[in-house]
This record gives structure tokens, C-alpha cells and sequence, in this order.
């Protein structure tokens, strides 16, 4: 933590750590919950209205190519068919990207990925827009490809935009790299590859406009951010802001892309088609189109070359980092800081260069997803720990506490780790309950085909956003007549519950149980631009405005209280709903009663408040500085058990433990750790959207697997570890992100403990492991025969 | 080609439910667009993901696998002819306690299949619930709070 921002942090000390908290830490049942088991909450598909008509996107077959010949005929004549939509009907700017101006709505001309989308067939009926888009004729002239972001920065390579296919790149440079391999004794190259992740929210993207009289349009949609999409939807129409409502309805699940362009897509159709047709339009993804359109989870290929010095202590890290964005950066340009941010991991690694390139490929685009760069980097790092201590014939676990970050120690950015860091209380936890001292020695003695392993990782995770722009947001709070606290933010529940813990933050300051609490539908036309609702910040950044929201109230309802108990402000106290005389506790004011007054009185019952971080300063040149201001950490420990004859493997337990600051709800928080590891392992051992030539192969739920609920481990042990930060309310951190990241590191460290095999691309798949372990046998066989000679 | 209307007559949350339907329409679509049935989630159609769970004729079925003109004189349960059963109280209050409704596009489904296995198996196992719930798909809570709403639930169910 730097000086200044430790200053700034001293002006918003929080409340309640002294006294007794309320509402803050208890396992409190999520505000959305009642709604949720009884079937009822109102998702977009299930407001669909007679009347209304159906928009469905197409998109390019090919790669890479331009358009010779749009031929609509066919499908404008069918019956039932409305309009076909393109490039042309967009009234304003063509174009649908979240960052960098890259990507069109519509293709007006050249394709770049099978993603791309060139239009929308409106129809009376899904099934007649969808039998309508297989009626469009589209005739290309391709163009030369590429695939492999490695490839694509050679200087022969087809240039996927004009400017060229490195869309960004970025370094650290910290310390002597020379110096730090002079004094090392092992040096260790590898590379790593991972592949694409699709999000695979149960929901897929969904919006629904419906246009006014006035020439205004009301958008309803799955999403994210609403006031994100609302500037996208500003550009594309052409339209003041005023004119464009954008309300988020319930989201069911969402994990990243809902944050970037596909809410902007399927909302913008719509859009742009109710406004030209002036009737609702309803434009929805299958799941096929969603898992080919929406943005995925980077491929990285990570190169390392670590050296260590004869004690075990890491001396220097070279690192390269490609990031294959596919045809358009998305939200990569941010990604590609918090993949180089954390490329050392955990660790204290004195001397660091690393180079990072955003590249963009003919393979459909990625952006967004639960981790975001987060864990490609801890995957190559954590994995070329695990060789490191192999090499050094050093217990993994050994070599990891001796280079593990406890304040005072500096990460890869240089930035100093105060003493916030709960990190060695995490691995306690893990080793503990996973007994490791225990097993490693009864696995040391194996014998059979069935051999067991064990797989360690360590979390650092930079907090909220970070260099990835102004971290900020708005939450309102509305007292009502009756008491009802409304609670307003254009920071949105897709399933976290992290909203619940935004609220119970405001509970607690205010001193009102969570059954007066209600929450409002994000609308922008009512809610305050909030920023997006992403990189897991909602509690720790809503949490802050929630925060200053309620004290402003809280003071407010002393004054009326104050008055009516005949008593000074300061001899009132708050407490559970019941505003009392400190000096005679009998002497009090039920809440209902309270806000009545307040009303009857003309006080302001509604305050908006805003928060924004201090700035996370960092410098561009050598990639040092603080470009987070708090960071979750994290241990995890998993066994394995792998067949030798095939290859076969289960995860049978993991025991994992995150130091999240507070716990403002300890079961949802739980929910985090539980939802984010499984996720995890899907990533780990089974998924992988698979790209030939620039198409998605298995964009299905029976081709892309992920995980069921017998794939889960028999055994999963979970701890919360506590040690506060100075930036969350309640010394909160973030924790939706962060379960995502361990698992596949852990998965491939384990595999290796149990088999000799190191798989360095993911995911582990038995395939993969059994062709490992052949050439194991392979080599064993050359050097017995070579031996025999 | 022509398609061809049937006319079905089916039981559907207690309540006797005729309908003109065509020869496509699966039963997810009637029960979700015709009978208004929002519980009823399409997360795939393609019988992959289980959202569109619900009971027919006693059995748990992906309702968009099965033809709306197979259901003549069938007995269809979704959710929102459940919520007045005891034992699904009991499920949806364990849901709320352990956080095993998160985004809830899911949750439907999975209550349905809750209600299914404890009602025909007053003690299951932790394994017996995983194979119980195993066709329906849930990416937020990684399935363990489901586990544990649904094993509590039978656990106070018990005379």
C-alpha cells in the first residue's frame, strides 16, 4: 500500500469495527432468494408478449473473407418474415465493442472471424427467423488465415485488421534479469498452453425493445452492466441517452461476457429493429449462437524461464505472455495487465521481465470471464513452481513457503504487501486439513496401478479493477413512508448475491434489519452511471457507497430521533430497527414510526452516494506500482486418483482456504468458493471450446463438457480466512473471481505428483495423461534396451 | 410441409388442461408459452442442460424432449404446481439456507428433481441426490449447496 493511499483510506475508516456489528458477517439469506425458489423472478423470455417479433442474428461461415454477394431475397419473401436487418439499418455508428473501436455490429464488407455478425432476420415467429437465416445467401472471397496469436505476430502474417495484430502489449521490468540468473544454480524453461473457456451462464443472452410514441426505446435485457449498455445502444442509434431506458431484468448467470458485447448485440438488434419497425422486437441466442458469438476465456501460450538460486530461493523470472483475442481485443486490453500483473504468482521473484501481447487471430473473440487473465498466469506459474522444486528435489510445499509474499515482501509489480496479506494462514488451513506431511510420506510408498498425488497452488489476486479503469459506483437508498429501504444501483444481481452483501452493509450502518430492505430493478433512466458490474467489485466498491449512503440517512433519522425523544443526537443510538435514548434504553422510537416521522417532517429520505477508489498508480514503462489496492489470497490443496491403465483420473478431495478480509455473508461467500473451484475444474480436466480453422466444433452442451453434479469431488473442504484490507467495507475483499483460479494448476500439479506426467496444456484431459504415461514407458523401455547393449 | 394440430387433454398442476397443439411443439413449449408456465427454463433444447425438468406422469423428463401430442391424458408437475407441497416447503426453505439458489435460472428444475428423489426415497444418500440431480446443469454454486439443501431437507422430512 502506498503512503497516499493509505491517507486517502484514513478519511474512510469504516464504521462498526469498534462496536457490535449487526447484519455484517452473518450467513444472511440472499434478498433474491424467496423470489428464486419459488420459480417467480421475471427473466427477459418470460415477459415475451403476443405481438412481439423475433429478431435472429447470423454470422459468417468463414474465417476470414469479404463479402462478394448478400443475397436476402429468398429469406425477405418468406412468409412471417418482417425485415431483414444489416449494417445499413444501423441509424448511427456501426459498431459493437466494449473498449477498442474494432468490431462492427454488422459486417458492412469484411469478415474477420466465424463470429461476426452480418444481420438479423425479423419474423412474426422464432421458428420462421430461424428457418429465415438459413434462407440468406451470403457469397465471400476469403482471405488468407491465422489461428495461433504467436504465428500472428510474424511479420508474414495475414493482418487480421490494417493497423496491424498486436492490439496491445505490455511489460514489467523490475530488477537485473541478468544479475538474478547469474546467481541462480537451476534454470527452468517451459511453455504453457491454455485454451478457450466458454462462460456457459445457464441463461443465454437476451434482449427485448420496446419502442415509445415519443421516439424514445426501452431495452430489457440479461446483462452485466446496464449503463454500459446504454452507451453502446447510444452510439449505434444514434439517440440523446435520455431517449434510450436500458433496464436489466433477471440474469441467469452471467460470468464475463454479459459484461462485453454480446448484451450489446442482441440488445442493439432488437433496438434498431423496433425503432424501424416501431413494434417490440426479441432477440435471443440459442445456445449455439451464444457459445460461438460471446466472448471466451483468452488462449495464452506462457513461456518461463526461472532461476533459482541453490537454497531454493527464486532469483529471476523471464516471461513472455501471447493472448489470443481472436478477432477483436474486447475487454483483452485489460486483461492482458491482470494476466502480466500476476504472472509470478504468490511469489517474491526480485527480478522480473515480462512481455505480454494482445493478438489478434481469425478465431472467434474472447474477453470476459470469471478470473479475467488471472488464471492462464497462476496456471504457468504455479505449474512451473512445482517443476522448480522438482528439479530442486525440494518439497513443493517447502519451496512454495519459501518464496511465497508475507508482508514486507514485494510481487511482480514491486509493490510492497502490507499487512493485510493473509496468505500464510491460507496454506496453514489447507495443510492442516488435508493432512499433506502425513500423505506425502504414505504416497512416497505407491505400489499398483492406481497411484494417488497431491497438487498445491497459491492465490495472490489484485482486488476490483485496478489499472482497468476509474473504480466507481453509485448506490441509492430510499426510505418510504412505511420504512421500506429501496436500494437503487446500476450495479447488478446475476447469482452472486453479491447486491445481498451490498445491502447488508447498509443494514448494518444504519442499524435496520434486512426485512425492510427491497431492491430496485437496475434501470438507467433511475440509477446513477455505476460503471459495470465486473472484476467481482460490487461488495467491496457498491459496499463503499452503500456505505456512505446509509451514514448520511443513519444521521438524518438521529436528528428526527433526537427530537422526538426530547433527547441531543448524540444520545441516540440505532439498533436493530429501534432508534432509543442511550441514558434510558425504554425510552424509544420503532423504525416505521421513524421514517413516518422523518417524511411528516420534510427530511430527505433519499440519498445517492458515490464512491470511487483512489487511483491504483502504475507505471507504463517499467510495469511497477500499486496497480491494486488490496489483494485476495489464497491455498488450495487437491488429490488425485489416476488409473495408469488409462489414464483416468477423479479429483477426490480439495481443501482450499481464501483469505477474504470479511466476510460480510459467510454463505455466500461460501457459494463463491464452491461454484467458482467446481468452474475451475471444469477448466482443469474437461473444458475446451474447440476451434478448426476459425469454427467453433463443439458449440453444445453434449460437446462442451462441464461439470455435472457427479463430477464433483467426494471431499471438498472449505475455510474463510479473515485478515482485513484497507479498501472493502468492513475491511471486505473480493471473492467471485478468485475460486476460478487455483484448480487447474492444482489438477496438473497433482497428475504429476501421482504419475510423472506434466501436462503444460490445458486442460488435463485422461487422453492426455495416458499418452503421457505411454511416453514415460516409451523412454523407460529406449533407455532399459539402450542400457542392455 | 403441413403441420398437423392434435388435440391433447392433459392434467397439468392439478388442473385438466385441453389444448390444440402441433406436431413439433415440445412439451416445454406449451407448458411455457401456451400454459404460461415460466418455471419452465430453456436453456438448450437440445435435452443437455435439464432446465426444463419437470414430472410427467410421475416421472423426471427434459420437458423439451418430449412431444406436446405424446401427452395425451398425462399428468404434468412443474414447479408452480408444487408450492403448496409440504416437502417442497421444506426444500425451498433449506435452498434459501444454504445459498443454493444463486442466478435461480436453474433452481426450478432442480426443485422439481428434489422433490422427486426424496419423495420416492425418504433417506438418499449424498449419492444417491448427485445421480438424482445429474441431468440438470447448475454453473453458480458447483452443485455442493444443492447437495446439502436437499440431504437436510430429507434429514427433518423424516417421521
Amino acid at each position: 500500500m502506498t503512503p497516499e493511499v493509505s491517507h486517502f483510506l484514513k478519511g474512510v475508516k469504516q464504521k462498526g469495527e469498534e462496536g457490535k456489528l449487526l447484519y455484517v458477517g452473518e450467513s444472511i439469506e440472499r434478498i433474491d432468494g424467496l423470489e428464486k425458489v419459488l420459480g417467480r423472478p421475471v427473466y427477459t423470455g418470460d415477459m415475451l408478449a403476443r405481438g412481439t417479433l423475433h429478431a435472429k442474428l447470423f454470422h459468417s461461415s468463414v474465417a476470414h473473407g469479404t463479402i462478394r454477394d448478400l443475397d436476402l431475397s429468398r429469406a425477405k419473401g418468406m412468409p412471417r418474415v418482417v425485415d431483414v436487418i444489416t449494417w445499413r439499418d444501423v441509424p448511427g455508428i456501426n459498431e459493437s465493442s466494449a473498449v477498442i473501436p474494432d468490431r462492427p455490429l454488422f459486417s458492412s464488407g469484411v469478415v474477420r472471424s466465424t463470429a461476426d455478425l452480418i444481420g438479423a432476420v425479423i419474423a412474426e415467429t422464432d421458428a420462421t427467423a430461424q428457418d429465415a437465416v438459413e434462407a440468406v445467401k451470403v457469397t465471400y472471397d476469403e482471405l488468407p488465415t491465422v489461428f495461433d496469436p504467436v504465428e500472428a505476430m510474424q511479420p508474414y502474417a495475414v493482418k487480421v485488421h490494417d493497423e496491424g495484430n498486436v492490439a496491445k502489449q505490455m511489460k514489467i521490468r523490475k530488477g537485473d534479469i541478468l544479475k538474478g540468473f547469474s546467481s541462480s544454480s537451476v534454470v527452468l524453461e517451459n511453455t504453457f498452453r491454455t485454451q478457450f473457456q466458454d462462460a456457459t451462464p445457464m441463461e443465454t443472452e437476451v434482449g427485448m425493445a420496446v419502442p415509445s410514441a415519443d421516439g424514445s426505446v426501452t431495452v430489457i435485457g440479461s446483462m452485466q452492466s446496464p449503463h454500459h449498455t446504454r452507451a453502446a445502444l447510444v452510439k449505434m442509434l444514434n439517440m440523446p441517452a435520455e431517449k434510450v431506458r436500458v433496464v436489466q431484468a433477471f440474469t441467469g448467470g452471467a460470468f464475463g461476457p454479459k459484461s462485453d458485447e454480446t448484451p450489446y448485440d442482441v440488445c442493439g438488434a432488437a433496438a434498431i429493429a423496433a425503432l424501424k419497425l416501431k413494434k417490440p422486437v426479441y432477440c435471443r441466442m440459442d445456445r449455439e449462437e451464444s457459445m460461438v458469438m460471446h466472448t471466451k476465456r483468452h488462449p495464452y501460450v506462457i513461456r518461463h524461464k526461472t532461476g533459482v538460486s541453490a537454497d531454493g530461493k527464486l532469483q529471476a523470472d523471464e516471461v513472455e505472455l501471447y493472448l489470443d483475442t481472436g478477432a477483436y481485443a474486447s475487454l483483452g486490453v485489460f486483461v492482458i495487465g491482470r494476466g502480466i500483473f500476476h504472472c509470478t504468482g504468490a511469489y517474491e521473484v526480485p527480478n522480473v521481465k515480462a512481455d505480454s501481447y494482445l493478438v489478434y487471430t481469425n478465431n472467434t473473440y474472447a474477453g470476459s470471464l470469471r478470473g479475467f487473465g488471472g488464471p492462464q498466469a497462476i496456471f504457468a506459474m504455479e505449474s512451473q513452481m512445482e517443476d522448480l522444486a522438482r528439479k530442486l528435489s525440494m518439497d513443493p510445499l517447502e519451496f512454495r513457503m519459501k518464496n511465497m509474499l508475507v508482508p514486507g515482501k514485494r510481487n511482480a509489480t514491486n509493490a510492497l504487501i502490507d499487512s493485510s496479506c493473509g496468505l500464510p494462514q491460507c496454506v496453514e488451513k489447507v495443510v492442516g486439513s488435508s493432512d499433506y506431511w502425513n500423505k506425502r510420506k504414505i504416497f512416497a510408498n505407491q505400489v499398483g496401478q492406481v497411484k494417488k498425488g497431491l497438487g498445491i497452488a497459491l492465490l495472490m489476486h489484485g482486488n476490483s479493477l485496478g489499472p482497468e479503469g476509474n473504480d466507481y459506483a453509485a448506490v441509492l437508498l430510499e426510505v418510504g413512508r412505511d420504512g421500506i429501504i429501496t436500494v437503487g444501483t446500476g450495479l447488478t444481481e446475476y447469482g452472486t448475491g453479491a447486491i445481498t452483501g451490498v445491502i447488508q452493509v447498509a443494514a448494518a450502518v444504519m442499524g435496520v434489519p434486512l426485512k425492510w430492505f427491497r431492491l430496485a430493478r437496475p434501470n438507467t433512466a433511475k440509477h446513477r452511471e455505476t460503471g459495470p458490474t465486473v472484476a467481482s467489485r460490487t461488495v467491496v466498491i457498491g459496499g463503499n457507497a452503500s456505505r456512505l449512503a446509509a451514514e448520511k440517512l443513519r444521521k438524518r433519522l438521529e436528528l428526527v430521533a433526537a427530537d422526538l425523544l426530547k433527547v441531543s443526537q448524540s444520545d441516540v443510538s440505532i439498533e436493530d430497527g429501534v432508534a432509543f435514548d442511550r441514558a434510558d434504553t425504554t425510552r424509544s422510537v420503532g423504525w416505521a414510526d421513524l421514517a413516518f416521522e422523518a417524511h411528516r417532517r420534510g427530511v430527505k429520505m433519499s440519498e445517492e452516494s458515490f464512491f470511487m477508489a483512489p487511483p491504483a498508480p502504475w507505471d507504463t514503462e517499467t510495469g511497477l506500482g500499486t496497480p491494486y489496492l488490496q489483494y485476495t489470497w489464497g491455498a488450495l490443496i487437491v488429490e488425485v486418483q489416476v488409473d495408469e491403465s488409462t489414464g483416468v483420473y477423479q479429483v477426490t478431495d480439495v481443501h482450499v482456504a481464501y483469505d477474504v478480509g470479511k466476510a460480510i455473508n459467510p454463505t455466500g461467500v461460501l457459494g463463491q468458493i464452491y461454484g467458482g473451484t467446481v468452474q475451475g475444474l471444469g477448466y482443469a480436466m474437461m473444458e475446451e471450446l474447440i476451434h478448426r480453422e476459425g469454427k467453433v466444433v463443439n458449440p453444445n452442451l453434449a460437446d462442451y463438457y462441464i461439470p455435472t453434479s457427479m463430477d464433483v469431488p467426494k471431499n471438498f473442504k472449505a475455510f474463510i480466512v479473515e485478515v482485513p484490507g484497507p479498501l472493502g467495507p468492513f475491511g471486505a475483499k473480493i471473492v467471485a473471481e478468485p475460486p476460478i483460479v487455483l484448480p487447474a494448476p492444482a489438477v496438473r500439479n497433482a497428475v504429476l505428483d501421482a504419475t510423472g506426467v506434466a501436462v503444460n496444456d490445458l486442460p488435463v484431459t485422461s487422453e492426455k495423461v495416458l499418452m503421457g504415461l505411454k511416453r514415460g514407458l516409451q523412454k523407460a523401455s529406449d533407455q532399459s534396451s539402450g542400457a542392455a547393449k | 410441409m403441413a403441420l398437423s394440430k392434435h388435440f391433447v387433454t392433459m392434467t397439468v398442476n392439478g388442473a385438466e388442461r385441453s389444448l390444440h397443439v402441433d406436431s413439433t411443439d415440445s412439451l416445454m413449449d406449451i407448458l411455457r408459452d401456451r400454459l404460461d408456465l415460466k418455471s419452465v427454463k430453456d436453456g438448450c433444447r437440445s435435452g443437455d442442460c435439464g432446465l426444463c425438468a419437470v414430472l410427467l406422469d410421475g416421472k423426471l423428463v427434459n420437458s423439451c424432449l418430449v412431444l406436446a401430442a405424446q401427452c395425451r391424458g398425462s399428468v404434468v408437475t412443474t414447479l408452480e404446481g408444487l408450492v403448496e407441497d409440504p416437502l417442497m416447503k421444506v426444500l425451498q426453505q433449506k435452498f434459501l439456507k444454504y445459498n443454493a439458489a444463486q442466478c435461480g435460472f436453474c433452481t426450478p428444475a432442480m426443485l422439481v428433481a428434489a422433490k422427486d428423489i426424496v419423495s420416492k426415497n425418504a433417506k438418499p444418500s449424498e449419492d444417491e441426490v448427485r445421480l438424482g440431480i445429474s441431468g440438470i446443469l447448475c454453473r453458480c454454486t458447483g452443485y455442493y449447496p444443492i447437495f446439502h439443501a436437499i440431504l437436510e431437507a430429507a434429514e427433518e422430512r423424516k417421521p
